[in-house]
């Protein structure tokens, strides 16, 4: 081949290569636009920030721990050992709590069963939906009709009926108990949870929601069901 | 031969490395633009081997119908007719057509070869 159409033919390919690049990185990534305002970005910047310091202040909880355990003689070892376990026990839901908190009452409308209509059942969608909003808003621990509340509770229709693990909620009253890390929190609670919509979701169902104001001291029995722990188990299948 | 090769690597590793991006309403302008010039330069192999290559034909070619190519498909945006797909037709077949002769030129060339040193070894 001429060498002056190789180079024609060599230039003319690398255009082409490059072209090709551009429409693949076009293709593949398009550009989004960042539409968000200053006060859009400062919003998810506090956001960060907060989540930032909570971050910093567990990192420094677990640090004081580590100390601890370095620090101390075996036999104090022992007894950190089942402080922590206590610890985990009381986070998982074992123990039963006392601290600060807000109790909410539903129970049926009575004007609105006066005037012939029936007591409805609590939809386990708006009680999953208020436990929801509960965590969101610092709740910690939560019991809804004596039962208490864990990381494997659930809250569903079982043959028309709703309950919490397992159990069905048979009371037309049903008291549900939030506890809080501080008095203040529980008062930020109650000021959500009294603003909120929840009170006319509720009554679309026929039934009151009373939330009472925030207590000093309220007490949430432990979880009375066995936690199972489902540790890895070598699978032989394949042998 | 392979310096085109060479070529068309190093212009993708080029592109890919400095990720250079188009905005997204030029995107099939340039797909067109990419056709038209894929079709150029095996227009421009084929040429080669045919001996009938001219310089003039290759290189006013490649951007002639990349020019045609995308003109073609800003007057189909305009005018609201989908214009860009008589282009991506007509390159398209040419493409293949042209890949074709290729393909055969190549055969024959490689024939020719062995029978040669067929004669040779005999």
């Amino acid at each position: 081949m001429n060498k002056k159409i190789v180079t024609r033919i060599t230039i003319v390919s690398f255009i082409v290569g490059l072209m090709i690049a551009v429409q693949y990185n076009t293709v593949q990534n398009p550009t989004t636009r960042d539409t968000r305002d200053i006060w859009a970005i400062r919003q998810e910047l506090s956001e960060e920030k907060k989540r930032h310091s909570e971050l910093l202040s567990e990192i420094g909880t677990y640090n004081d721990l580590i100390k601890e355990y370095e620090n101390n003689e075996k036999e104090q070892q022992a007894n950190l050992l089942e402080n922590t376990v206590e610890e985990l026990n009381e986070q998982v839901g074992l123990t039963s709590v006392t601290g600060p908190g807000v109790i909410l009452k539903i129970s049926p409308a009575l004007e609105l069963i006066n005037s012939g209509y029936s007591v409805e059942n609590i939809s386990p969608d708006l009680l999953i939906r208020l436990v929801n909003e509960i965590y969101h808003y610092n709740g910690l621990y939560v019991e809804i009709d004596g039962q208490r509340l864990t990381h494997t509770s659930a809250i569903r229709d079982i043959n028309g009926e709703t309950t919490v693990n397992s159990v069905p909620i048979r009371n037309t009253n049903v008291e549900i108990k939030v506890i809080t890390d501080s008095y203040e929190k529980a008062e930020k609670l109650y000021g959500y949870l009294f603003a909120s919509t929840f009170k006319d979701d509720f009554y679309l169902d026929n039934l009151n929601l009373s939330i009472s104001k925030a207590q000093s001291e309220i007490t949430i029995a432990p979880y009375d069901g066995k936690l199972p722990n489902q540790y890895l188990v070598e699978d032989n299948k394949g042998e | 031969m392979w310096l085109p090769l060479l070529g068309l690597i190093l212009g993708l590793g080029l592109g890919l490395l400095t990720d250079i991006q188009i905005p997204t309403v030029y995107e099939n302008y340039l797909s067109i633009a990419v056709l038209a010039a894929l079709d150029t330069i095996f227009g421009g192999i084929r040429a080669n081997l045919q001996q009938v290559y001219d310089d003039k034909v290759f290189l006013s070619g490649f951007f002639f119908n990349i020019a045609l190519a995308a003109g073609l498909a800003f007057l189909g945006v305009h005018l609201g007719v989908d214009l860009y797909l008589a282009a991506i037709f007509a390159f398209g077949v040419r493409l293949f057509q042209n890949i074709a002769v290729i393909r055969r030129i190549l055969i024959t060339k490689w024939e020719e070869r062995h029978i040669k040193k067929d004669e040779n070894t005999v």
